[in-house]
């Protein structure tokens, strides 16, 4: 029977790792939710991001600089992505949309491996980020208690921005009817145009604000991809408050379940998945019936 | 094996009320075999046999001479139903018309007929013997990953392939220290490699193996930074009838369980550094310390640390008090690293090896657990360094297949003149343990072809199995004839402090270097058996 | 049998000679082309795999990134029963379908309750669950990340003789006889009404489920075939290669194969197959020229996207559209006009009426809430056999929301719809559809890629079939009476001079009409009509107005329409809905008079009138 004091441990780092697996899943949520495309180019972009975040902490030892050129570059990519390519795709079937970011994301990892090479690159802590604190009889690196900080912040300006200025009405009247909008006299392909580079952005920013904890390897986005997946499904795609919703489960079952075996807490993670599927398919903040 | 399709046909002959149909294959040089019908329909008619089934398995095929001077065919009647000349009323029906079911049909026997009469001949092809090697130049397939996980290694291994491929073919000295009946490349013909992109999937590996042996007729194949990769090729290329020289693999399996006749391991493996490395931290790190354990869940990371646990627990008294079994590939280790932290254990043994020992150590460092447990790492490629820094690294024991630093030690010259020629070959950079494993592995094969004086397989693989000593880099080396697994030195390394590093690269200093045959295993221990030679 | 039937007959067969002779001439030609017997045998391999696929993806719509589950689940069947001796080559393979199929039923039910991203997203995270339990939970069956060596090569024993295959070309024609079987089977299924439906639901799923078909059975159906043939390919890997990989399993395999689909056409069979040979050439050649080996995967990618941007149907479908445009070009459409509708409709089957005095149709209490906002509200409604009834209301008024409740396109919020005497609140469009009352919609729901004839065909299949049949290898020109019945309705709605055009080359005025041709098609003898003339111009709205008459002779029906003047010539009766409330119902006289509806409704109606 594992102790109280280990399963509160637990619980604490499961919001932890929840609220950013919210943040690294916000910009595929926001893409879908408002243009309805799938970015299957998001796990691509998070590493973009990560590896640009690497580049300038190595030149410049500043992480502040660091986490705003991961999501400089990352909007910059984006930005290029819809004006190039995505745009041709949104009267396209999703299927479509969904190959040609799938293909974009396997250009955007073998230029990174280009670039980087394919060694494991590890970004080491900001200063403001070394050390342990101690939670109770919890030993807990500084960083991660302030990326739960800073995970939630960002959520919430980016709710601020969706939910609560012109830019977010426009995007979300957008989607319900984008010929009434642009008879209004509203552009909005150009607010698709930003929005798309807004998620870019968020995936790019999350992937630095990742960096210091995990490994940067090319390959890495592949994971990032299928593990915002899951958190979307179960929060419900297209659902912002969802995605949040499902970073928090996915954290906790995986901590959770940690404590009992550790090598099915991955497996348990799809387990959630499919009981979401099976028994509310929209997800647990979705809409019925938007597919 | 290609060209043999080149003529093929139907025998067929009425008798009785049975009408007898026997595939036809004609060899370009002038050979015919067929399959022949025995009697009535009893058992098997179209018997065509693999080479190795042959002493047990009724063979009954024939071939018929057609041609000249073909003594070898007669020579070797080996079955009492062989008979000389075709029957009298045989009807040889052509390609031309043979159509529909005919024209399918016919290939398909001809297909088999090629293994049929391999078994037969008396210098027979054996993989891509002599075909491969009728030219001035003979091919190796490099199968190293370019991209995925491991394109790090790949790309050192490419690198240490091409240094001893230069080496051989210029005959440098260097090399003859390893291989010394080397002159200018092997058996006077100039070495050829081709890397490809194995990406660190064995079916990748596999496909890439076969385009190497079809295609190129590579009489070698080598290279893999996972076992996986490493037991996948193995098992191909015996059956290929090529050999391979694995580079990087851990796995207790590749020499033991899944050991095969063409596959050669030149590094050390599981067994070996939990063997050297438990007394080794038990002196200096202490007796009867607990241990956590991170464990990717695959088979090698379960049988590694099964052999940790039962040598740290011999040699040291130490005990396991969590083993964190892990998917493999995780990215974040925070959920286990609070199991551990809260196990009580004093020392963190990290079975990971890639990616997961560079997240996992850094996570650990991250939660605090370094400061209160010491490190072992059974099985480190040394780009672990380079990519958590030596404030992380320092204090952390560590197994691995070689250390630049070893160059600076003249009981080895071999490392010495290893590491500068690569530096010189590669603008300065030093050289890891996978560049080091590659060039030991072609020059190893290097040396048996050498030493067998022929490229037959069979040949080279008994030459290689025989035991000769050479000098590597680390010192003696040789493979052990029973289970094709190399006794070669390695070193077992402790982290430096950031404060005694002489350079940029100066991560370790070397505890010990490991004497190989002394930590192989007993024989029959993993069950390995070879198989035949053709 | 005729020489026109045999003629047909062999053209009809001709993919399948002209694939056979490719199989068997492959081995003569392509190894000058550096194609070793073991590469091809790879890309048979990929190309069985990639039917299944194509089936799922390129004729049903379903892209599916978790293949690599069945592909790994038949593969590792088939090498476990092989290694351990416990089965024979054939036994095994069907071994690995099987279990293939199995897990194929497992992720289909569960995935297939989404379609379009989310199904791609959620089979992706179903395939890597496959993963970690084949590494893990199953790992002393499959051997974890070291997969099955030793797959024993096969021997087919035959009772009289036993051919063992080896490696090499003998190999070639083993799995070659699996592909070209597989081919065989797959382009039965495609030509069959099974495979009609497919297409269909690709089109407009929506409108397949309206015209009466039971779509999710269909997509499940084909979910597991394609899982059977990744099954038998996967096994099919593990014999050639003598290794069963562990990463057969991995989301890669999957990624490859969809790469490799969409690059060689989708909906070709073939291009699989082709695509395969692209990816496999590239991995073997371009990683080949020094400098760029490691760029091997960039340079697919590149190729990939471009594909995919303008380069829509891939290589094959490039190669497939090529032929048949020079095909067509060669037999002009013959210009028939449909005159003669009365007599056409009399051989369009219609689902027998049982005659009774209760009324056809009828709503009681119907509400409809979409959250806070109440779209329709409490409409009580009726419909006497044979009655033509028209619905009116302005905008807003919530027509649309209450035709949708009455097909069950949509559930209500209360209320009861009752059908000739059955409650069918809450059955789902289509078995309504099925029991005899179909729709047409306001905007267009056609299947766009196919021709009208093929169009018109899905609705009489739903009749002819039910909801769902299995009777995927049945051709399509052995279903009795289809033509006549398809051809019946087309030359009803008079779109008979092309009936083989593709919709997507129909005039607007066309395309309406073939709407409401989807509809009687079904043969329903209650017809709801949305808005039938929305659009049309003067000529046409004539044609149309016809049309709705004669189709009224034996069916009841209901109208939506905006066009004042036609209401008023049509309909026996008319309901006027305003904010979903039922104003007032009445002959149109009665509703010409009323007041209410006056200030309510007609007041505004010279806006809706046409110019």
């Amino acid at each position: 029977m594992p102790s109280l004091s280990l399963f509160l441990s637990q619980l604490f780092n499961g919001l932890t790792a929840g609220l950013l697996l919210a943040l690294i899943s916000a910009g595929l949520t926001i893409i879908y939710g408002t243009l309805g495309v799938v970015n299957f180019a998001h796990g691509a972009l998070f590493v973009v991001g990560a590896y640009a975040g690497y580049a300038v902490y190595g030149g410049t030892q500043s992480f502040v600089l660091a986490v705003a050129a991961g999501a400089l570059v990352a909007l910059a990519v984006g930005l290029i992505l819809e004006r190039g390519l995505v745009r041709l795709f949104y009267d396209r079937p999703p299927e479509d949309q969904i190959l040609v970011t799938f293909g974009v994301a396997i250009i955007l990892v073998e230029i990174v491996r280009g670039i980087f090479g394919g060694a494991n690159l590890s970004v080491p802590t900001p200063e403001w980020g070394q050390g342990v604190e101690h939670i109770g009889s919890l030993i807990y690196p500084r960083y991660r208690l302030e990326t739960l900080f800073i995970s939630a912040g960002t959520l919430l300006v980016l709710y601020l921005l969706l939910f609560r200025t012109k830019l977010g009405l426009i995007v979300r009247a957008g989607i319900e009817d984008s010929l009434m909008v642009s008879m209004l006299g509203i552009n909005v392909r150009r607010a698709f145009f930003v929005v798309f580079g807004l998620g870019a952005m968020v995936a790019g920013y999350a992937g630095t604000i990742d960096a210091p904890i995990v490994t940067l390897q090319p390959d890495m986005g592949f994971r990032v991809l299928i593990e915002s997946f899951v958190v979307v499904v179960i929060g419900g795609i297209g659902s912002f408050q969802g995605a949040i919703v499902g970073g928090i489960i996915a954290g906790e079952i995986l901590s959770l379940t940690a404590i009992i075996d550790p090598s099915y807490s991955q497996v348990m993670l799809f387990v959630a998945m499919a009981l979401v599927l099976i028994f509310r398919p929209q997800g647990i903040m979705g809409v019925e019936g938007r597919e | 094996m290609l060209g043999l399709i080149a003529v093929t046909g139907w025998l067929s002959w009425p008798e009785d009320k049975t009408t007898h149909v026997l595939p036809v294959a004609r060899i370009p040089n002038g050979r015919w075999v067929c399959a022949v019908h025995s009697g009535l329909f009893k058992g098997a008619d179209f018997y065509l046999t693999q080479a190795k089934h042959r002493s047990s398995a009724p063979t009954r095929f024939q071939r018929v001479s057609h041609t000249p001077g073909d003594d070898a065919m007669n020579d070797r009647k080996n079955n009492d139903d062989t008979v000389d000349q075709p029957p009298r009323r045989l009807v040889l029906k052509g390609l031309a018309s043979a159509a529909g079911a005919a024209a399918f049909g016919v290939p398909l026997f001809s297909g088999m007929s090629f293994s049929a009469m391999a078994q037969s001949q008396a210098k027979s092809p054996i993989g891509n013997f002599p075909a491969g090697v009728s030219g001035n130049t003979v091919f190796g397939g490099l199968t190293v990953d370019l991209t995925g996980p491991y394109s790090a290694q790949g790309e050192e291994q490419r690198n240490g392939y091409e240094l001893a491929v230069e080496q051989i073919n210029s005959g440098a000295a260097q090399m003859r220290r390893i291989s010394p009946l080397t002159k200018k490349g092997v058996l006077g013909k100039t070495l050829k490699v081709q890397a490809g992109d194995a990406e660190t999937k064995p079916n990748s590996a596999v496909q890439l193996a076969t385009r190497f042996i079809t295609n190129d007729k590579a009489m070698l194949i080598a290279g893999s930074t996972s076992s996986s990769v490493a037991i996948a090729l193995e098992n191909y290329c015996n059956r290929e009838r090529t050999i391979y020289m694995a580079a990087i693999s851990g796995s207790t399996e590749t020499t033991g369980e899944k050991c095969q006749r063409y596959g050669f391991r030149p590094c050390y493996y599981a067994y070996m550094t939990c063997k050297a490395l438990a007394p080794v931290v038990a002196k200096e790190l202490g007796r009867n310390r607990k241990a956590a354990y991170l464990i990717p869940d695959y088979t090698y990371g379960h049988t590694t640390t099964t052999q940790f646990k039962e040598f740290s627990a011999k040699d040291g008294g130490w005990t396991s008090v969590s083993e964190q079994v892990h998917p493999l590939g995780a990215t974040d280790f925070s959920s286990y690293l609070i199991n551990i932290a809260n196990s009580g254990a004093d020392t963190l043994v990290v079975i990971d090896y890639g990616a997961d020992s560079v997240n996992s150590i850094k996570q650990a460092k991250e939660f605090g657990i370094l400061n209160k447990m010491k490190v072992v790492i059974p099985y480190m490629s040394s780009f672990l360094a380079n990519s958590l820094g030596a404030e992380i690294m320092q204090g952390v024991y560590a197994a691995t297949n070689f250390w630049w630093t070893m160059a600076e030690n003249p009981k080895y010259p071999g490392a010495k003149e290893f590491v500068d020629a690569y530096m010189k070959k590669f603008g300065g950079k030093r050289p890891q343990d996978s560049a080091f494993v590659a060039y030991l592995g072609m020059a190893l094969w290097a040396d048996g072809v050498e030493r067998a004086g022929t490229f037959n397989p069979p040949d080279v693989i008994k030459a290689l199995e025989a035991g000769t000593k050479r000098e590597g880099p680390t010192g003696p080396v040789w493979f052990r004839g029973g289970d094709h697994q190399a006794a070669v030195n390695f070193p077992i390394v402790r982290g430096k402090k950031p404060a005694d590093m002489r350079n940029k690269d100066d991560f370790f200093d070397i505890v010990e270097v490991v004497d190989g045959a002394s930590m192989l295993p007993p024989l029959e221990l993993f069950g390995c058996k070879l198989g035949e030679y053709v | 049998m005729s020489p026109t039937s045999t003629h047909s007959a062999v053209r009809r067969g001709l993919p399948e000679i002209l694939v056979l002779l490719g199989l068997v001439v492959a081995p003569f030609l392509l190894p000058y082309l550096g194609f070793s017997p073991g590469l091809m045998t790879r890309i048979l391999v990929w190309g069985l795999f990639g039917i299944g696929f194509d089936l799922l993806f390129g004729y049903t719509g379903l892209l599916s990134f978790g293949q690599a589950a069945f592909y790994g689940t038949g593969g590792f069947t088939t090498a476990y029963l092989l290694t351990s001796g416990t089965a024979n080559i054939l036994v095994a393979l069907l071994a690995g379908a099987a279990a293939a199929a199995v897990a194929g039923v497992i992720i289909g039910y569960l995935t297939l309750r989404r379609s379009g991203i989310y199904f791609a997203m959620s089979t992706l995270a179903f395939g890597e669950m496959f993963f970690f339990l084949e590494n893990s939970l199953l790992h002393d069956y499959t051997g974890g990340e070291n997969g099955i060596a030793g797959v024993p090569l096969p021997e087919l024993s035959f009772g009289f003789a036993t051919i063992h295959i080896t490696s090499g070309l003998s190999m070639y024609w083993f799995v070659a006889v699996f592909f070209f079987v597989g081919y065989l089977i797959a382009r039965r299924i495609v030509r069959s009404p099974f495979g009609a439906v497919l297409r269909a639901i690709r089109g407009n799923p929506k409108r397949a489920i309206a015209l009466g078909h039971s779509t999710q059975h269909y997509k499940l159906t084909v979910f597991v075939i394609a899982a059977i043939y990744a099954g038998v390919a996967g096994g099919l890997l593990g014999v050639f290669q003598g290794f069963m990989p562990p990463d057969a399993f991995a989301v890669d395999t999957s990624a490859q194969l969809i790469i490799q689909t969409v690059m060689g056409g989708v909906a070709t069979l073939l291009g699989p197959l082709l695509g395969a040979t692209i990816w496999l050439y590239v991995f073997n050649v371009v990683q080949g020229v020094a400098g760029i080996g490691a760029y091997w995967k960039l340079i697919l990618g590149v190729i990939f996207v471009i594909v995919v941007t303008v380069f829509r149907f891939g290589v094959g479908g490039a190669l497939i559209r090529l032929f048949s445009r020079r095909r067509s070009r060669a037999t002009s459409p013959v210009a028939t006009p449909g005159s003669a509708v009365d007599r056409e409709l009399l051989k369009l089957d219609i689902v027998p009426a049982v005659a009774s005095d209760q009324p056809v149709l009828e709503t009681r209490g119907v509400t409809k809430q979409y959250g806070g906002l109440t779209a329709v509200d409490d409409v009580s409604f009726s419909l006497a056999e044979g009655e033509l009834r028209g619905v009116i209301g302005p905008n807003g008024a919530g027509k649309s929301t209450f035709f949708a409740m009455l097909t069950g396109e949509l559930p209500t919020t209360s209320g009861n719809v009752i059908f000739r005497g059955r409650d069918i609140t809450g059955i789902g469009v289509t078995a309504v559809c099925q029991m005899g009352m179909s729709k047409s919609y306001q905007i267009n729901q056609l299947f766009e890629h196919l021709t009208v004839r093929q169009n018109v065909a899905i609705p009489v299949l739903a009749r002819q079939r039910g909801r769902f049949k299995l009777d995927m290898l049945r051709g399509m020109h052995r279903m009795q009476g289809l033509d006549h019945q398809v051809e019946a309705a087309v030359a009803l709605v008079g779109l008979a001079h092309c009936i083989d055009s593709p919709v997507a080359e129909l005039a607007y005025g066309e395309k309406r009409r073939l709407e409401i041709g989807l509809a009687l098609a079904t043969g329903a003898n209650v017809l709801l009509f949305d808005e039938p003339l929305a659009g049309l111009g003067p000529e046409e709205r004539v044609l149309v107005v016809e049309l709705l008459k004669s189709v009224h002779k034996r069916r009841s029906i209901v109208v939506v329409e905006h066009d004042m003047d036609a209401m008023f010539q049509l309909a026996d009766r008319i309901t006027v809905l305003h904010e979903g409330r039922k104003l007032a119902e009445g002959t149109p006289d009665e509703i010409r008079a009323s007041a209410e509806v006056q200030t309510a409704y007609l007041g505004g109606v010279e806006e809706h009138e046409p110019a």
